[in-house]
């Protein structure tokens, strides 16, 4: 069984090195198309290309989208957050679902999610010791 | 008995008044600052310095009366639903609980949840904007499921005092709570 790791590998090393040559060629071939006037393209053969107007709107549609889409990235995350009255900040469906302990004597007890209560009566409660609690 | 000075969650000051009626009933009273005249003119004062500067432009002087009216509407919209004054716990062993905040023009909103309905009263920790906060809750139970909690309700949601005020406030409900369930 191969193990997938993300360490370095010549392959990887092969692809990356392809991907950069291939942006950069893409890139001076973009500044070719936007910097010749069209008359010389059209004196070469080549007729059927965007209008001038994209070379500049596509990078700026591109950085503004990115902008709002960081914000609206935020704003979600604000609004998925659950509000302080939902019952979704004591419990949910795994920890409701939980199987009630069958302790064997001697055993170690089953890892499992401990009740708001006794969370509460252990830090505030308890005598002085608990304070020291981490 | 040490004079321990609380505060909300963003630094104002706040004040706790615990009174025990009795060994099963308990109250208590967080209140608020109250609003400080000197925010009060500086608001009025931006708005209709806005106001004028904006009719020194267009000479219409619907724009000072509206300015007017702006100011006094919202200052009684605030006083009325937004400041809140003092917002109380009482708490009836075997009874229930009673939550009532009380708003700065005077006006209340009580609201009374019985003993059978309560599963327990608890200090719980949760995202709020961009912190997290502790706050005291009650977690309300149906009857015909008793080990599931139904809902929830936080308490003392206008003036979020911190854990040293939680923390009181909660001993001395689990006093009465623990006797009464």
């Amino acid at each position: 069984m191969v193990e997938n790791s993300p360490s370095p590998l010549p392959e990887r090393a092969i692809y990356g090195f392809v991907l950069f040559l291939g942006s950069q060629f893409g890139f001076f071939l973009y500044c070719l198309w936007a910097f010749i006037p069209e008359d010389w393209l059209h004196s070469i053969g080549l007729t059927y290309w965007p209008q001038k107007y994209w070379a500049l709107a596509v990078p700026i549609y591109l950085l503004v989208a990115l902008t709002i889409s960081l914000l609206l990235l935020l704003g979600v995350n604000f609004s998925n957050t659950a509000p302080l009255h939902s019952v979704d900040n004591i419990t949910d469906v795994y920890a409701q679902g939980q199987r009630t302990e069958c302790t064997r004597k001697g055993g170690i007890p089953r890892l499992k999610d401990v009740s708001i209560s006794e969370v509460n009566k252990m830090f505030y409660l308890s005598p002085e010791s608990g304070a020291n609690t981490n | 008995m040490e004079d321990e000075t609380f505060t909300d969650i963003s630094g104002k000051s706040i004040c706790l008044d615990c009174q025990s009626h009795s060994s099963f009933c308990r109250e208590f009273t967080v209140s608020s600052p109250k609003v400080s005249i000197g925010k009060v003119m500086v608001y009025t004062c931006s708005v209709w310095l806005l106001a004028y500067a904006v009719f020194f432009l267009t000479q219409n002087t619907a724009v000072l009366s509206s300015a007017i009216l702006i100011t006094l509407v919202g200052m009684m919209f605030h006083i009325h639903f937004v400041k809140v004054d003092h917002e109380t716990l009482l708490v009836i062993g075997s009874l229930g609980i009673q939550v009532s905040s009380s708003y700065a023009s005077g006006r209340e909103i009580t609201t009374f949840i019985e003993m059978s309905k309560i599963k327990d009263i608890v200090i719980n920790e949760a995202i709020y904007m961009h912190q997290i906060i502790y706050y005291l809750c009650v977690l309300l139970k149906d009857p015909s499921e008793p080990s599931a909690v139904s809902s929830v309700v936080p308490l003392f949601q206008s003036s979020k005092p911190r854990l040293n005020c939680l923390v009181k406030v909660y001993k001395s409900c689990q006093e009465i709570l623990s006797k009464s369930q």
